[in-house]
């Protein structure tokens, strides 16, 4: 899309040159794809069984990982791509990009670049599901059973969260947060609670809890699918009113938008996808706040273009973050979320002081 | 574009913020909205843009009531301006002026238009923010985030623009260009504009008309030079003012004198002898420490008769440049009667006025206290070859008290006070 005036462009005397990409973001975003396309196949060929990655007496070749990919090479390999690899790379995506398109939203809604896909108290409401489905005797990370707890009990918390908020059909957003932040600490007791009786089980959760994706299969790439991708679509049909909404909901009200209607879709549409995430794979941080962030500094504030990116760059950032937890040790497996958190804070923390002298956080 | 509100009431939490409000803009029109803080302003330009949706029955856009409006019509119809805009996002300010484009684009996957863009470019060029389309928003000062602002009201084509104190936290420079470019848009593309102002000066200055709110009802609608007098200043706001107009403009303007209350008038009563502008800062303070003042001879267009007048002072009038007539003096003396000190400002004397110095003697004949300013000079502005200062002289030698300056005054008129 191109809204340049040349003669606004001629007439900036000051060398405010707008970089690169923001004036040319139909390409960053086809960029992004390419990047997302080449991310996932050097994924897949990373890993204990693979050509890439630390050494294994059973290391096989590219040709041989190519081969197996077509299904040759014998049964354990077709598994290992076909039923292991591929589908892990695939949920990696999907969750990358829902957190960091449901982390995009968020910020719009609650008007601030701090907020996360979290805010609403969807992590700890998982928690509490997926801790209490140990409990209960249900194999935290096998079956349908736990997600499918943990998901509900993150919608739940998302309704009791969403209903403090809301005053006479209103929903304000500033009780919003402090509601999601008191009932996270909340239920975060409830957790520990329920650690300190799970006993032995309490080690099938750590994975959960600190985020991992090793429990992809077919049947989570498909369940997660849904949400993400019907979730974009959402979000994207209302980037121009997410624009407006930033600027305040009176303003945006005064330009055509509803942002009552606003707001409430958009945390519907963000907490789906952010509970399908979390349901299948745990507590993921930092990738719903940081990827917003990164992709912003590149093409800016318009949600229009914000979007397609930081949902593409999300799905390529936790592609790469698996790819690094399946090989930086070798012979372990390091949950993903360490990962993320490894990387997003420090990252984080720069984008702090990179924001002191603007006053921008961008 | 013709808007008509009729009977328009607001309440919150059953607290009438609006009480039957009406009036109508015609188009073109540059109205000004005026009040106290809390007397229902933004809440009116609320209901017009219907954020606040339960009112809208009473609002007619074009013969059209406001509720069979979608939000995209209303928002094409009215802009608004807030008071200021502020974001923590990078919007580049062609990014904020085209967010006016939204009510006008229907599909939610269209890109933006040749035609959007064009109306942007035009509208960031009239208000002279194409220079700096592409700078962060957030990084704009007050003035020119507002110019963008107005741009990115200008993109919504709108039929009304709404300003909403559109320049509390500009400078003065930054509030005149606002102004300025409000005005330009009102007469070339004669859109209509409703303004809440704070100042009054400024209302004055580029209204057509002004609509004084006070307490959710509309006290007065007019053009400035009706709706803005003294009476209607003090009613609404409570505060004292002088209203003049400017010499070279013909606008009203005010000055604000103190915030006072008028009923603690009953303490000393006192005359004052004064003339050329001497009187003004005696008899403002003299009021605002309680006495009951009376002046005179004044001459109309002397600028302490004005300064009475303001005051509500009493005052032995005569007409103006003329000698004190005989009926003037008596109507003095009895003021002097009343009084039970006589302060003599130190003004200029004449042979036109020199009798409001014989009047100081008659009250010091009457065993009056007479009081004279001496401002550390000679006592008066002698026009008259030094007779008027050895007229003050005698005065002194008759048992008149020379006071340094008004502060002084006031100390001794207490203590007259003290053994009276």
């Amino acid at each position: 899309m191109r809204t340049g005036t040349s003669k606004a462009d001629a007439g900036q005397g000051r060398g405010h040159s707008s970089p690169f990409f923001r004036r040319n973001p139909v390409l960053f975003i086809i960029l992004l794809g390419v990047l997302l396309l080449v991310s996932a196949l050097v994924s897949v060929l990373v890993g204990t069984l693979g050509p890439i990655g630390p050494g294994h007496p059973e290391r096989i070749s590219f040709s041989q990982a190519v081969d197996a990919l077509f299904g040759g090479g014998g049964d354990m390999y077709v598994t290992v791509f076909w039923e292991l690899r591929i589908p892990r790379v695939l949920l990696a995506g999907l969750v990358g990009a829902s957190l960091a398109c449901a982390g995009t939203a968020m910020q719009a809604v609650f008007r601030n670049p701090m907020a996360d896909p979290f805010i609403i108290g969807v992590s700890s409401g998982a928690a509490v599901g997926a801790s209490s489905a140990g409990l209960l005797g249900l194999t935290a990370l096998v079956g349908v059973a736990a997600p499918a707890l943990a998901f509900v009990c993150a919608l739940a918390t998302v309704m009791v969260v969403y209903k403090m908020g809301t005053v006479g059909g209103r929903v304000y957003v500033d009780t919003l947060l402090l509601s999601g932040v008191a009932l996270a600490a909340f239920l975060g007791a409830v957790v520990s609670f329920l650690i300190y009786f799970a006993g032995e089980d309490y080690h099938q959760l750590i994975p959960w809890l600190l985020g991992s994706l090793a429990a992809a299969r077919w049947s989570y790439v498909a369940m997660i699918a849904v949400p993400a991708v019907a979730g974009t679509v959402t979000v994207l049909l209302f980037g121009r009113e997410l624009n407006a909404l930033l600027l305040g909901e009176e303003t945006a009200h005064n330009l055509g938008a509803d942002p009552e209607f606003l707001k409430k879709i958009m945390l519907m549409t963000a907490a789906l996808m952010t509970a399908g995430a979390v349901a299948f794979c745990g507590i993921i941080g930092f990738v719903g706040l940081i990827v917003p962030h990164m992709m912003r500094i590149v093409v800016g504030a318009d949600h229009r273009k914000l979007i397609p990116a930081a949902t593409l760059f999300g799905a390529s950032f936790l592609i790469w973050a698996d790819a690094l937890s399946r090989t930086v040790i070798q012979g372990e497996e390091l949950p993903v979320g360490i990962i993320t958190a490894l990387c997003g804070g420090p990252f984080f923390l720069y984008l702090l002081r990179r924001s002191r002298g603007t006053g921008v956080m961008s | 574009m013709k808007l008509e509100v009729s009977n328009l009431s607001y309440s919150f939490y059953g607290r009438k913020v609006l009480r039957e409000i009406s009036f109508e803009i015609g188009e073109g029109e540059f109205l000004g909205l005026m009040g106290p803080n809390g007397s229902g302003k933004t809440t009116l330009l609320r209901c017009l843009t219907r954020y606040l949706p339960e009112a809208t029955r009473a609002i007619l856009v074009d013969m059209k009531p406001l509720h069979t409006l979608s939000d995209r019509e209303v928002a094409s119809t009215f802009a608004v301006v807030p008071q200021s805009s502020s974001t923590d996002f990078p919007f580049t300010v062609k990014d904020v002026v085209l967010m006016g484009r939204i009510p006008h684009i229907r599909s939610r996957i269209a890109s933006t238009s040749r035609k959007d863009i064009e109306v942007v470019s035009a509208a960031m060029e009239v208000t002279g923010c194409a220079s700096f389309a592409d700078r962060p928003f957030s990084e704009l000062s007050g003035g020119e985030r507002q110019r963008v602002v107005i741009a990115r009201a200008l993109a919504q084509a709108p039929k009304a623009l709404l300003l909403d104190e559109p320049t509390v936290y500009l400078d003065i420079s930054g509030q005149l260009e606002m102004m300025d470019l409000v005005r330009r848009l009102n007469q070339e593309q004669s859109l209509t504009v409703l303004a809440v102002l704070h100042d009054i000066n400024l209302a004055a200055r580029y209204c057509d008309r002004i609509a004084l709110l006070s307490q959710g009802s509309l006290e007065a609608i007019g053009p400035p030079e009706e709706v803005i007098n003294s009476d209607t200043i003090l009613n609404v706001y409570g505060v004292d003012v002088a209203v003049r107009k400017d010499p070279f403009t013909h606008d009203v303007f005010v000055m604000p004198r103190t915030v006072r209350s008028r009923a603690s008038r009953d303490g000393m009563r006192v005359h004052v002898l004064c003339g050329g502008g001497s009187g003004g800062p005696v008899m403002r303070q003299l009021v605002d420490s309680g006495c009951s003042l009376s002046t005179g001879v004044l001459n109309v267009l002397d600028s302490d008769y004005e300064c009475a007048s303001d005051l509500q002072i009493p005052i032995v009038a005569e007409v103006p440049f003329a000698q004190i007539s005989d009926e003037a003096n008596d109507e003095n003396l009895k003021r002097i009667d009343e009084a039970s000190a006589v302060v003599v400002s130190r003004f200029p004397v004449g042979p036109g006025n020199f009798k409001n110095l014989e009047a100081a003697m008659y009250a010091l004949d009457k065993g009056k206290r007479v009081m004279v300013m001496s401002g550390g000079g000679p006592p008066s502005i002698d026009f008259i070859g030094g007779k008027a200062d050895a007229y003050i002289k005698r005065l002194v030698e008759a048992g008149a008290t020379l006071v340094e300056d008004v502060e002084d005054l006031i100390r001794q008129l207490a203590g007259t006070e003290a053994v009276a």
